[in-house]
């Protein structure tokens, strides 16, 4: 819904806009330009290039280098010697289910928001924000508190359940945008056929906002995957262990200044972004947009 | 009405619970608990006592409180106000100029930034530590020896510059994305008659579109503000706040107050604070946009 | 097939500060064709919506068949809705769009199912477009299928929210005979909601005319056009409306705008301040004096092929006259007014009620 006559409008307005770019351009207009784009590029990419290049490196250094034999060895190190694989079964399992989780809660509360008839609905939205504004560093300690009474702390429960409520406030107002484009005589027409609000939802709301649901379900995933803060206050046991956690841990252990064991931090970096890199960018358009409608809200 | 509702607001009810639970308990507690002498291990642990303002007394005397408070604005203004929208708003505005004269470098400057961004907090840490690094680090022995410079020791001597920038090549896309997101919406008729009018390039930029990237700018900004004070991971990763307390900012001191010295209640008190401040800027946000729309 | 009652039944919407209802009372026999008929913002989806459940009236019942429906959820009332906008499901075939009503009542089995979707959409003329998404359809097609949709329910009452208005003009005279058949073929009690009064005069087998969210007359076609029940009525409905000029009572008589004496009609109620309503048909133009006839000025004649509107000023007044279509005089040639006994319709100045 959202990439409707908005989107094709400014496409219209950008072909309009480059039709009417004056030509010739001075060249030394797009000397300046391009230089700046070149040294932009390497500041933003070359951080990565180590990355990658170290990760196949048998004995990587902390400088850009490339491999004189690129080798696969670092990645079977991190499975043979620091389960690893272990790291992303607990990481799939707890970014998986607090996606599950966030889209049954965002999908109900994004549409409940959207369709609640009441004076004082502007100002849940405001607190929905407000919450969105809450820094986690702040709140580390009491919810490492409220965690440790709940016997939330060194489980999958524990994880999930506040993995999913991190990125919530977010979810629900994108969300609640994305079904204020849904009209409601679709709905109404359901129920007029004979449905139940909640099949209703399912069964005519949700298909037409599925692109809606698309970037709530990706962002939710990308979140729990990359979120850190939350897994180091939550999990000592080396069982629940995730991705982020068993980076972090080599970092500490392996990296600085005593044992330098770079290939093996930089792999697990790869196995780490790359992921969410690849995600991102296959669906960059819907993402981006929700993004850019995030901060033009309200 | 309430009546009719009804199902919206049992539809709210499960998004509700996990804020409640995770959002507004924990900023509650964090106020009661800063009332306490509570601590993580020990007698306080078990029977907090209630101190009143005791740990508000005692922070706004800790002369390290207003080091931290100092780092942060340094942090904040350095990273967030100077770097991520300065360099966000150049970039969108170069992008954009190149994606109407069709120059494909543009594209890939606006990816690199996005990937930079994309990327885990931790592995920005992570790959900055690499990058500084006295020994080895690419800075000194790639960038640096190839101009046949010495080497420098980028944290030790400049360890607020080096986390500022580390906190920019991971932050840029958001302004970036937002403001190339708004020069989209200024409708091309604005140009045209502009340019009938004989304004020119300059004139244009100037008078039309800085203007009507103004009220999206103040957004931006107290949105990257509001993110950048509560920076935790990056700087933990790459200086955990030292040396000394030179890089110790709002966030870092909260938690090495809770789990190094384990006094939770003088903790939760800080923890207040950055809430209350954060507050403050979130209300300026809500007013700004409503005044928007 | 049912009877539909609205007892008294009122709505104002928490944002507005006068009610979209007022008071509405309205009586629908079973298997009738009633048309709901008013300006736009007077209240007519309104209504519609609180008969399909998807508004709460404030106060007042609701019945169908004799039993209060306002508790019930939309879903339990047995009523089919054809929006303004058709509602068709995007993501569904037409097949599935038609059958889904089906699929969510389950008395029938997939087979049944698909065969009754095929005979509705025989009924229509629609077999070709059963395959293809709502986004592939034109306006008209898409019209066809929610009537489809709401027809192969065999729901106890069709209601109808201006769905010709999407239509390009041919079409739409096209289909107004179509429906009102469909609906006589059917039996089925029909609430239509409209505000185009040719659609209509043509289409209803009584009209409700709606303004402000209070019914103003309730009566056949031929009844309101005729008799109209206030001012607001007698100028809503015919095209040109009716001409309608300030008079006063001498006697027996009527004076006019331009000192124009008309005969009073028979049976006229009290109250001084009044004015004259005359249908363009209910004047008779001539060429020469006559006895009794009002000389005035013809401002601009305009043909319409197969009648002639002619506009004539009388006094400070502008009046509209039908002829034939050989009569067209031209801009200043002087003219003389005759109104036709039993076309005066005699209103009160100050409340609009009809008086005669
Ligand atoms: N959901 C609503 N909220 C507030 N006002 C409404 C709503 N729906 C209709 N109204 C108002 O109620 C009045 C009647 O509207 P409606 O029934 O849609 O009129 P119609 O269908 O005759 O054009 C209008 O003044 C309209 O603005
Ligand atoms: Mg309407």
């Amino acid at each position: 819904m959202v990439e409707g006559p908005g989107v094709t409008t400014r496409a219209a307005s950008r072909v309009a806009r480059t039709a009417a770019a004056p030509r010739g351009a001075s060249w030394i207009e797009a000397l300046a330009v391009h230089a700046v784009f070149v040294l932009v590029v390497v500041f933003f990419l070359v951080p990565f290039l180590w990355l990658f290049t170290a990760a196949f490196d048998a004995d990587a250094v902390a400088y850009i280098r490339f491999p004189a034999a690129p080798t696969l060895n670092n990645f079977v190190r991190i499975f043979t010697e620091h389960d690893f694989g272990r790291a992303l079964l607990n990481s799939v399992f707890v970014a998986g289910s607090t996606m599950v989780l966030d889209v049954i809660a965002v999908a109900l509360a994004g549409y409940s928001l959207s369709r609640l008839e009441w004076r004082f609905k502007s100002w849940i939205t405001y607190a929905v924000l407000l919450l969105q504004t809450m820094p986690l560093s702040a709140t580390m300690v009491p919810i490492y508190g409220l965690a440790r009474a709940l016997g939330l702390r060194n489980s999958y429960a524990g994880l999930i359940l506040i993995h999913a409520a991190i990125e919530l406030p977010f979810l629900v107002w994108l969300m609640k945008n994305f079904f204020d484009n849904v009209p409601r005589y679709l709905e109404e027409a359901a129920w007029l056929d004979g449905r139940s609000k909640l099949r209703a939802l399912a069964e005519i709301v949700l298909p037409v906002a599925r692109n809606g649901i698309g970037v709530v379900a990706g962002l939710a995933f990308l979140a729990a995957w990359a979120e850190v803060l939350m897994m180091i206050i939550l999990i000592d046991s080396q069982d629940l262990k995730t991705v982020p956690l068993a980076f972090y841990e080599t970092l500490r252990t392996q990296g600085g200044y005593t044992e330098v064991q770079y290939g093996l931090v930089a792999a697990m970096g790869v196995l780490y972004a790359v992921p969410v890199m690849a995600l991102f960018l296959m669906t960059r358009r819907m993402m981006v947009r929700g993004l850019v409608a995030s901060s033009r809200g309200l | 009405m309430l009546a009719r509702n009804s199902t919206y607001i049992a539809g709210v009810a499960p998004a509700a619970v996990l804020l409640a639970l995770f959002f507004v308990g924990p900023a509650l507690w964090a106020l009661y608990s800063s009332l306490t002498n509570l601590a993580l291990v020990g007698i306080d642990a078990a029977n907090p006592r209630f101190v009143g303002l005791d740990n508000y007394t005692r922070l706004f005397a800790d002369p390290d409180f207003w080091t931290v408070i100092r780092n942060s604005v340094t942090f904040v203004v350095g990273s967030a106000v100077i770097g991520q929208f300065g360099l966000g708003l150049a970039l969108a505005l170069l992008i954009d100029h190149a994606e109407h004269r069709r120059w494909w470098l543009g594209t890939l400057a606006y990816g690199a930034v996005l990937l930079a961004w994309v990327n885990p907090t931790l592995i920005a840490g992570f790959l900055w530590v690499a990058m500084y690094d006295f020994f080895f680090g690419s800075l000194n022995h790639v960038f640096l020896s190839s101009l046949g410079a010495s080497s420098v020791d980028w944290i030790g001597s400049f360890p607020m510059p080096a986390v500022i920038v580390a906190n920019i090549w991971r932050g840029t896309a958001f302004t970036m994305i937002i403001f190339l997101g708004a020069l989209k919406t200024i409708p091309p008729d604005i140009y045209e008659a502009a340019r009938i009018d004989g304004a020119n390039a300059w004139r244009r930029f100037w008078d039309h579109t800085l203007p009507s990237l103004r009220p999206i700018a103040a957004l931006a900004l107290l949105s990257i503000t509001m993110s950048t004070f509560g920076t935790f991971i990056v700087i933990q990763t790459l200086t955990n706040g030292g040396p000394g307390n030179a890089t110790e900012v709002i966030a870092l001191f909260a938690f090495h107050t809770a789990f190094k010295s384990f006094s939770i209640g003088y903790g939760s008190a800080i923890a207040v604070v950055m809430l209350g401040l954060n507050f403050a800027f979130a209300i300026a946000y809500l007013r700004w946009s409503r005044a928007r729309a | 097939m049912a009877r539909v009652e609205y007892d008294d039944v009122s709505k104002r919407f928490p944002t507005q500060d006068r009610p979209a209802v007022d008071h509405l009372g309205l009586d629908v026999a079973n298997g009738e064709f009633l048309v709901l008929l008013g300006p736009s913002g007077c209240g007519k989806t309104t209504a519609l919506r609180m008969l399909a459940g998807l508004e709460y009236p404030d106060s007042g019942d609701i019945l169908i068949d004799g039993r209060s429906v306002v508790r019930l959820e939309p879903k339990d009332r047995d009523v089919a809705l054809v929006f303004q906008s058709y509602a068709l499901y995007p993501h569904m075939s037409v097949r599935d769009n038609i059958q889904y009503p089906l699929r969510v009542r389950k008395q029938l089995t997939a087979m049944e199912r698909l065969s009754k979707v095929d005979r509705v959409a025989d009924l229509l003329g629609i077999r070709q477009l059963l395959p293809r998404r709502p986004a592939q359809l034109s306006g008209g097609e898409q019209q066809r299928v929610a009537l489809a949709r709401a027809i192969v329910r065999e729901p106890r009452v069709f209601l109808m929210d201006e769905p010709l208005s999407n239509l390009d003009a041919k079409l739409r005279t096209h289909t107004r005979t179509e429906l009102k058949a469909l609906q006589k073929q059917l039996g089925v009690t029909t609430i239509f909601v409209t505000h185009d009064q040719a659609e209509a005069m043509t289409m209803g087998d009584r009209i409700a005319v709606l303004d402000a969210g209070k019914l103003q007359q309730l009566g056949t076609p031929d009844n309101v056009y005729q008799r109209p029940a206030n001012l607001f009525v007698a100028q809503f409905i015919g095209s040109p409306p009716m001409n309608i000029v300030d008079a006063r009572r001498d006697g027996g008589a009527l004076v006019l705008t331009g000192g124009w004496r008309v005969e009073a009609p028979r049976g006229l109620a009290g109250s001084d301040g009044i004015k004259v309503g005359l249908r363009p048909e209910s004047i008779d133009l001539e060429r020469a004096p006559a006895s009794g006839a009002q000389p005035a000025e013809v401002l601009v004649s305009e043909p319409l092929g197969s009648e002639v509107i002619v506009n004539v000023k009388l006094g400070d007044a502008l009046l509209k006259i039908r002829t034939g279509p050989d009569v067209r005089p031209d801009p200043g040639t002087p003219v003389y007014l005759r109104a036709r006994p039993g076309g005066v319709r005699v209103f009160d100045a100050s409340s609009g009620a009809a008086l005669n």
